[in-house]
């Protein structure tokens, strides 16, 4: 037997003017990807124009009382702001799990059980001041919220059990909690409804002066910076956009993913459930069975609109808000269903799909 | 081997032209984007004939055959079979055609029978049932045994060793009838003894008139093999020569468009020397005790992927080698070492201290460098930059980062540093890691890897793919680990890097470990079973 | 409470006869799920798919009267999602999960704004679910032939039904096909098979399960519709899947617990006697997706092989690394 005998290869030809491209690609990039959404969410907005035409409304004039009926005034810049906070929080928290690639669907349950205990705390919790009570419970609700997210993580690190399909099954198992707590234990013995108690004072949550709109959206948008900090400088950030992108690699760089997919459920229910509670001692002021219209759901289009960025969360549950508000204005002027905005939200994250796959081929 | 002189040889040498080759194809042109990939080629075969595919990477034989296989289409040019022109819109067109192909990367489904996969996509369109199963293994069975090609049809895929699935592969393109069979790079993975018994089974059947085309850049199977060969560089057909004719010195000239030295004269003796001036081993680093992925029992099949009872000392300042043909267990034992799967039993000792279970993390820390062996998989993170990607293991450690935050400048000052160490050609340790070349990419793990102390290495595939210059810069990147005393254990299926680096050498066949002398005759036949030549044929 | 009216020896037939009417609409969508990933299609539209096929099925009974047309429109009502599943992960090629997600919700708002500009807040009128249909002979087998022989004629649709995608899958170029698909699609795609046109079939044959699920909960048992009538059973059905290792047999026989639990929910629920009830009747209306969750995790933990698809969820790019 012979020795293998291999000709010499030529040096592999380096790919700079490929590299030059890309690289110059970057900055233009990261705007023309903006740009993408814009078009995208635009032509969601014609699609929902022609629904609108079919339904007998005039589009024009609906998207105009939208605009008017949503931002006309400061009561209804205010309205949109506390459609805006619990949408801006779960999406924050969101953004951090679909970054890592963990799809977190379970974002409604995890609002609601941090509803649930953080309610069921400033009910009963025997504090009297508003700087005690508000935080404490913000950190009850959030911690509930986080503690039926963990279930998830944990199903999925320890066994595989597919988080899609775990955390979206939770939600129906929180709401039958909730609806059982207001029904039984927690039910105010005075109402006819299955509500609970009216929250004491000091767990109302002020109002932000000159707006209608609780401090809740304060504590969103303070935890933007935050969360943008968290996914660019902490090593807790790095190892979730790196499982993102590839988990054997992260696996094999020494990063636990098990426990880190596990933290990174607790983090996207701990926003949700501190949405929760927000949602509690803001708005509601009480327990009921419908403290949630589906924020939980909507909250993925906003971070999937949004991109994952933590800014562009904001920007997006600015958007999604007025638009579900604005649902509302054109069924009183139009008469059409304000259900119809939900199809406006499944059409953004299907048209940046679109948007995306045209923008990679066109690049 | 020598020709095999009993074989009738086709009676239309290049003097007496045939008119109507079985397939000619005629100023064909590929592009793809701004790169074309063939240009203005033509390429004849005959039945009964073998003909080589000869060029180096990226010299365009693949894309060549692909477009005759119609996974590709041609944007200039003509394709004939029989004379009559052809135009495949897919592999489905091909295979009516009479044509089949075995890519280099076996195209089977592994939890699918062998006659499963032997009729899959044969009756597409045609048939709603599938044919009874076992009439079809009978058929593939009696295929193997008229053309040597034995392996049991109703096996699973996953359960057979890789030279099996090769001869899947072939019957699958035999039992649709085809007349043709392209063969791309169909050595690479087989063992000395597999390849000898390969050329042995094609020359069978180019006896019975199949016409074959084998793609390769091995000139030496080419001058056992072939009967002409046709040689390809940079997209165009430079010569088609009757095998007789030429020399290897003259494929090698074509290939490559100028004189050229042989790498495997080049290795041995430097090897040596190397070896040579290396300080001689000293403590023991690693050390593993009866180590198995699987229980015996357990395992599911002769073929499994398993390794069974591996025990080995990796001291330091010595590069030890577990040498072996893919998918005898080196992937698993890979895994195993690196702390990516615990083994079934056994154990594990890293200096005093047992990491049998140890997680990557703690290997990391104490001192154990990875090269992995699917660096795309495991190695390198696209998405990120190429500065993070050479620090992503230790982002949470100082100076880079502690636990709540990460020093960017820190960061990117690693990078450029590796950057120059490791001569990594990018613009700069910002670029994003999706834009280096395969080459680059390797070196990026090796960085990342080897710009810290270590006290263990296990390089697994290091060089696999790469061009001869990457080659070069791997293989002394590892001799300057061992000779600055770090234990190198080097998984790889390449003899020729066994033969440059190992200080001592084990084969692992089927799961087992046999120590070596480092010597290309011995290592290529434990690589193909036990030391004697007969045992890696199959006997059934 | 009356446990007896839940457990006792009368009530124990119809229970069966209920899980096995319950258990249909899930079952179908399950099966069909488990070819589409056993194609190598993360399906997870399937939700929509039920829901639009319900819709449709409704529409169709309420203006013609005619239960059958009905159930050919939720057919069609669930093949439309899954023209729109099959452009964005065969033809598109986006992340599966995503646009999974997306038309579920787009489902979702169509069917309710439809329904309200269609029948504004006043629901419209019910109408008699299809008629059972006894199996002569058969039926008249004490218990167990009014268990098995006893049901509405789309049961015994969904019951051949589920028997044929299992036959397929084993038995037909199709099937070898779908399997080839979900586990290697590269290889397939190199045997001259279209990787593309199987995946598509698969999502429109799930689709079409899913809609005639759809069509069987309105059709056959409710009578009418209400917004997301569905109420999760698609995502049950996707748990199915799992559970019953994409085997269609398997997953069938998960769909049966399903309804099981369901029936026993519903029969405890109108024993409790609603809102002053001291019995927490909201735990056993949990039960059908807690009951869920845990086979899953026990499915999935137990599991020795991993039957899982390989490239399940992986959309397939002709010519692109394959690892």
């Amino acid at each position: 037997m012979t020795a293998p005998v291999k000709a010499m290869d030529p040096l592999d030809p380096p790919d700079t003017d490929r590299d030059a491209a890309r690289l110059a690609a970057g900055w233009s990039a990261r705007l023309s990807a903006l740009g993408l959404s814009a078009a995208a969410v635009a032509a969601a907005f014609l699609l929902g124009g022609i629904l609108l035409a079919l339904a007998g409304a005039n589009p024009f004039q609906a998207y105009a009382d939208m605009v008017s009926g949503t931002f006309g005034s400061r009561f209804d810049v205010s309205l949109v702001l506390v459609e805006t906070a619990p949408l801006l929080l779960i999406g924050l928290g969101l953004a951090v799990a679909f970054r890592a690639r963990v799809w977190n669907i379970g974002a409604e349950g995890q609002l609601l059980m941090g509803a649930l205990v953080g309610g069921a705390f400033a009910i009963y919790a025997p504090i009297g001041t508003r700087a005690v009570m508000i935080p404490a419970a913000c950190v009850v609700g959030a911690l509930a919220g986080g503690a039926w997210g963990w279930i998830v993580g944990f199903l999925r690190a320890r066994w595989s059990v597919n988080e899609v399909i775990s955390s979206l099954l939770l939600n129906y198992v929180a709401l039958r909690i909730l609806e059982y707590t207001i029904r039984k234990p927690l039910r105010d013995p005075v109402g006819f409804q299955p509500v609970s108690e009216t929250l004491p004072d000091a767990a109302r949550l002020p109002d932000i002066p000159g707006l209608r709109t609780h401090i809740g959206l304060l504590i969103g948008l303070g935890l933007i910076p935050v969360v943008a900090y968290i996914m660019r400088r902490t090593p807790f950030g790095f190892h979730t956009r790196m499982m993102g992108l590839n988990r054997d690699a992260t696996e094999a760089a020494g990063v636990k993913t098990g426990r880190l997919i596990t933290a990174v459920m607790v983090v996207s229910g701990a926003f949700a459930g501190l949405a929760g509670i927000l949602q509690v001692m803001g708005p509601e002021s009480r327990l009921t069975g419908n403290i949630s219209p589906g924020f939980g759901f909507t909250a993925i289009i906003v971070a999937l609109v949004a991109r994952m960025r933590p800014v562009g969360v904001l920007l997006a549950a600015v958007l999604i808000g007025a638009l579900t508000l604005g649902g509302d204005v054109i069924q009183r002027t139009q008469q059409v269903p304000r259900v119809l905005t939900i199809v406006i939200q499944a059409l953004f994250v299907l048209l940046i799909l679109v948007a995306d796959k045209v923008g990679r081929r066109s690049r | 081997m020598g020709r095999d002189s009993d074989r009738p040889v086709p009676d239309h040498g290049l003097d007496q032209p045939n008119p109507a080759p079985l397939v000619a194809m005629r100023g064909i042109t590929k592009r793809f984007g701004s790169v074309t990939a063939v240009t203005g080629a033509d390429f004849d075969l005959h039945s009964g004939e073998i003909h080589a595919l000869l060029g180096e990477n990226g010299a365009g034989k693949t894309t060549l055959m692909n477009l005759l296989y119609g996974l590709e289409q041609p944007d200039d040019g003509t394709i004939l079979i029989d004379g009559d022109p052809v135009s495949f819109r897919s592999a489905h067109d091909a295979i009516e055609a009479g044509i089949g192909m075995v890519h280099q990367h076996f195209q089977l489904v592994p939890r699918l029978s062998v006659a499963e996969n032997v009729i899959l996509g044969a009756g597409e369109g045609r048939r709603i049932r599938l044919p009874d199963l076992t009439e079809v293994a009978e058929t593939v069975e009696e295929l193997g045994r008229r053309y040597g090609l034995g392996v049991s049809a109703t096996s699973l895929v996953t359960d057979l060793s890789v030279g099996e699935q090769q001869r899947v592969e072939i019957l699958r393109a035999l039992y649709r009838g085809a007349r043709i069979l392209i063969l791309d790079e169909p050595t690479a993975t087989l063992s000395p003894v597999e390849i000898d018994h390969l050329i042995e089974q094609l020359q069978g059947m180019a006896g019975t008139g199949t016409a074959i085309v084998m793609i390769t850049h091995h000139l030496d199977e080419v001058m056992t093999a072939a009967d002409r060969i046709t040689v390809l560089r940079a997209g165009v057909n430079v010569a088609t020569l009757p095998a007789e004719t030429t020399s290897p010195l003259e494929l090698a000239r074509l290939m490559v468009g100028r004189e050229v030295a042989m790498l495997s004269e080049v290795g041995e003796a430097e090897a040596a020397a190397n070896r040579a001036g290396s300080t001689s081993a000293g403590v023991s680093v690693l050390t593993l005790q009866d180590l198995s992925s699987a229980s015996e029992a357990g395992a599911r099949g002769e073929h499994a992927r398993d390794f069974f009872d591996v025990s080995l000392e990796v001291r330091a300042s010595e590069i030890v080698t577990i040498a072996g043909v893919e998918g005898n267990g080196q992937a698993e034992l890979e895994a195993v070492l690196c702390g990516l799967s615990e083994p079934a039993s056994g154990r594990i000792h890293l200096g005093r201290a047992d990491v049998t279970d140890a997680a990557p993390r703690e290997l990391l820390d104490a001192g154990v460098g990875m090269i992995p062996s699917d660096r795309y998989r495991h190695g390198l993170i696209r998405g990120l930059s190429v500065a993070e990607n050479l620090v992503y293991d230790r982002i949470d450690k100082p100076p880079y980062g502690r636990r709540l935050w990460i020093d960017p400048k820190a960061v990117a000052a690693r990078g450029a540093d590796l950057v120059g160490r490791f001569s990594i050609a990018v613009r700069g340790p910002s670029t994003a890691a999706s834009t280096l070349s395969g080459g680059n990419a390797q070196k990026v793990v090796l960085a990342r890897a080897l710009g810290t102390d270590l006290q263990l290495l296990i390089a697994a595939q290091p060089t696999r793919g790469l061009d001869v210059g990457a080659i070069e810069f791997v293989w002394n990147q590892i001799s300057e680990q061992r000779d600055s005393g770090v234990a190198v254990i080097l998984i790889t299926t390449d003899l020729n890097e066994v033969i440059a680096l190992s200080d001592r050498c084990f084969v692992i066949y089927r799961g087992r470990l046999v120590e070596t002398p480092l010597d290309r005759e011995a290592i290529g036949l434990a690589m193909g079973g036990a030391g004697s030549r007969a045992e890696g044929v199959p006997a059934r | 409470m009356n446990w007896g009216a839940v457990f006792g020896a009368a009530a124990i037939i119809p229970l069966l006869n209920a899980s096995i009417r319950l258990a249909v609409p899930t079952g179908l969508a399950a099966v069909g799920e488990s070819l589409c990933q056993r194609a190598g299609v993360l399906n997870l539209s399937l939700e929509g798919m039920m829901l639009s096929g319900a819709y449709a099925a409704f529409l169709a009974t309420h203006y013609s009267g005619e239960p059958w047309l009905g159930v050919a429109a939720g057919i069609g009502g669930g093949m439309f999602i899954g023209v729109l599943m099959a452009l964005f992960s065969v033809t598109l090629k986006t992340e599966q999960v995503i646009n999974g997600i997306a038309l579920v919700l787009l489902a979702s708002g169509l069917t309710s704004f439809l329904h309200v500009r269609l029948f504004g807040v006043t629901a419209p009128e019910r109408f008699d679910p299809m008629q059972k249909l006894e199996i002569p002979l058969l039926g008249a087998i004490p218990g167990v032939g009014s268990v098995l022989f006893d049901q509405s004629p789309l049961v015994y649709l969904a019951v051949a039904l589920i028997v044929v995608v299992s036959w397929t899958l084993h038995r037909t170029q199709f099937g070898l096909a779908v399997r080839a698909a979900g586990d290697r699609p590269g290889a397939a795609d190199a045997a001259g098979i279209s990787v593309d046109r199987v995946r598509s079939a698969a999502i429109l044959t799930s689709g079409a399960m899913a809609g005639l699920g759809g069509a069987v909960l309105v059709v056959g048992q409710l009578g009418l519709f209400a917004q997301n009538v569905t109420a999760g059973r698609g995502w049950v059905a996707i748990a199915l899947v799992i559970f019953g290792r994409w085997s269609p047999p398997r997953v069938a026989a998960g769909a049966f617990l399903f309804g099981f639990t369901d029936a026993l929910q519903l029969r405890i629920q109108s024993a409790s006697g609603g809102i002053e009830s001291d019995i927490p009747f909201e735990f056993f209306q949990a039960l059908p997706y807690l009951v869920t969750i845990v086979v899953v995790v026990v499915a999935t933990a137990r599991a020795r092989d991993d039957a899982q698809p390989e490239s399940l969820g992986v959309p397939y790019i002709k010519g692109a690394r394959s690892s």
